[in-house]
């Protein structure tokens, strides 16, 4: 007779009523798809608005359109987009502009989105942030001072410091309750 | 504001406390057993103990009027203690789950209660006199996880429960062999046991941690762990509820919440101290802690001589001592219940939390 290793059965697969058995997107918040080309063309309108130097308009845009029905690629354009953003607007700018979007209407919900962005930001920048940030910094150090902007030279370590001060202006003015609500959070930018 | 009164009575978690109704009786889920404590001057002082559970105990609660006690723990069982002249006589009641069970209430009539557990299914249970056993019956659809709280309305038949697949829900748990058939309310109107009155989910998704009923049980207010506090309006039967209002917080998450009354909840969590939120349909907001930070002896800025300095700098390297809160509660609080006044106007309010505490609050 064979051995049946019964311990290393998954009996939650042979029950009908099991939580594996059982789709678990109903149990999340409803989410418009978003497709790659869509998001493509929200991020060349939000371009525009930067160059018109309406960073705010810019920002407040790309949060309410945060594509949360979307796929990694849609996801991905979307994250460069709001990069953009972040390293467009100067540190100094920061603390009004936030204040003024959390004070908004629905600004609770668009901040908690903001700070996603700077969670996914750090998540995306840290595994390159040895020798090769370093490298690209030196390589383009004079290009950052022409342009006279935080954040605007290349370099993960440098892209690390913009979302450290945006992590820390936002967790003034939003408190940790936003931190809390990312982690929590089903919808995933 | 008279200051709170601080009941420091063990350096482990409580899980849940319940006062009796003579506010002189303290029962406090500890580890294994239930302990309970006697008011005697201004201190409690533990009297009795029940044993019985070999998990760790997650739900107590006191019925105000018979004084019975119902107890669940992660071993998958309830007991009913009654008073008898030789002590606590325990009843086992088979809640027939094969998780943990997480909480445990007495509906207001004390006929029944409800134990939320980690089978997915609220075990509603009630005594039936000729096999002098305790039934449960189970409400299972459309649970997709834990429940982690439950909550009775005024009319003892419905339930609101929270869980950890990001719902609140309202059933019923009518048992025709207990009670009447319940008076219509904006909840629903034909209630066979385990009919969904209402289902909500709040923006996240995140787990809901606790529930309550409003005062008249015309409003249902759940906190959820995207540090949110979530209160439904419902418009009547099989309809869409008239307000859902959230107000996101700035804080912690909460893990429970009581109505002070239809227009004001207080909710404590892991920030460690109690919160008051005021509102109506229209919209609610948070509007401060119940705690006054000035109270005597709390305020830190000590007469610092130079030696005491320089002798802090010396064991600690800093000059402050900053290990204490500032809060009266030192760990996260996890039950928060009424205290005193009527269900319109409460008056005082009992939290206990991690830190082994029992506060009494005036409000």
């Amino acid at each position: 007779m064979s051995q049946v290793n019964w311990r290393t059965i998954n009996i939650d697969a042979l029950d009908p009523d099991s939580a594996a058995n059982f789709d678990l997107s109903t149990l999340t918040p409803g989410l418009v798809p978003a497709s790659a080309a869509d998001v493509q063309s929200l991020a060349g309108q939000i371009r525009q608005l930067l160059r018109g130097g309406d960073s705010e308009g810019a920002l407040r845009g790309a949060l309410e359109m945060a594509p949360y029905g979307g796929d990694e690629k849609a996801k991905d354009i979307h994250l460069a987009t709001v990069m953009e953003i972040f390293q467009s607007i100067r540190q100094s700018e920061m603390t009004p502009l936030l204040t003024r979007i959390y004070q908004s209407d629905g600004g609770t919900e668009l901040v908690d989105c903001l700070m996603k962005y700077i969670y996914k930001g750090m998540a995306q920048a840290s595994p390159s942030s040895g020798s090769k940030g370093t490298m690209t910094r030196q390589a383009t150090g004079g290009f950052s001072q022409i342009q006279g902007r935080v954040g605007a030279g290349e370099g993960s370590g440098h892209t690390m410091g913009v979302l450290l001060s945006w992590h820390e202006k936002l967790v003034e003015i939003a408190g940790v309750g936003c931190i809390v609500r990312v982690m929590t959070d089903r919808r995933t930018v | 504001m008279a200051p709170p009164e601080v009941h420091h009575l063990f350096h482990h978690p409580i899980a849940d406390h319940s006062f009796s109704a003579d506010r002189q009786t303290l029962a406090v889920a500890r580890e294994n057993n239930v302990e309970l404590y006697n008011k005697a001057g201004g201190a409690f002082r533990l009297k009795d103990e029940l044993r019985g559970h070999d998990k760790t105990v997650t739900g107590v609660d006191i019925a105000p009027n018979t004084g019975k006690i119902v107890t669940c723990s992660q071993d998958r069982n309830a007991y009913v203690w009654e008073p008898s002249p030789s002590g606590w006589k325990p009843t086992l009641v088979l809640l027939r789950i094969n998780r943990a069970a997480t909480c445990v209430r007495w509906s207001p009539s004390e006929t029944k209660f409800a134990a939320g557990s980690g089978a997915r299914v609220i075990a509603v249970c009630h005594f039936e006199e000729e096999n002098d056993w305790w039934v449960s019956k189970h409400i299972k659809k459309p649970i997709r996880s834990t429940i982690t709280s439950v909550a009775w309305h005024p009319n003892s038949v419905l339930v609101a429960a929270g869980s950890t697949d990001g719902h609140a829900r309202v059933f019923s748990s009518f048992i025709k062999q207990v009670e009447d058939r319940p008076a219509p309310t904006a909840w629903g109107e034909k209630l066979p046991f385990n009919t969904v009155c209402g289902e909500f989910l709040n923006t996240t998704a995140g787990w809901v941690h606790d529930v309550a009923f409003s005062p008249s049980g015309n409003a249902l207010a759940f906190t959820a762990h995207d540090s949110s506090v979530t209160v439904v309006y419902p418009s009547g039967p099989e309809q869409p509820p008239k307000a859902i209002v959230s107000v996101n917080t700035q804080l912690l998450p909460f893990m429970s919440l009581v109505w002070r009354n239809e227009s004001e909840i207080i909710a404590a969590g892991h920030d460690c101290e109690a919160y008051r939120f005021q509102g109506s349909e229209q919209g609610w907001q948070l509007t401060g802690s119940i705690e006054s930070k000035s109270r005597p002896g709390m305020d830190g800025a000590r007469e610092e001589s130079a030696l005491n300095m320089f002798k802090q700098l010396d064991l600690k390297g800093k000059t402050k001592d900053d290990t204490q809160l500032k809060t009266v509660h030192q760990n996260t609080v996890n039950t928060i219940r009424v205290q005193a006044g009527s269900p319109e106007n409460v008056t005082q309010v009992s939290t206990s939390g991690v830190d082994g505490r029992v506060v009494i609050w005036g409000l």
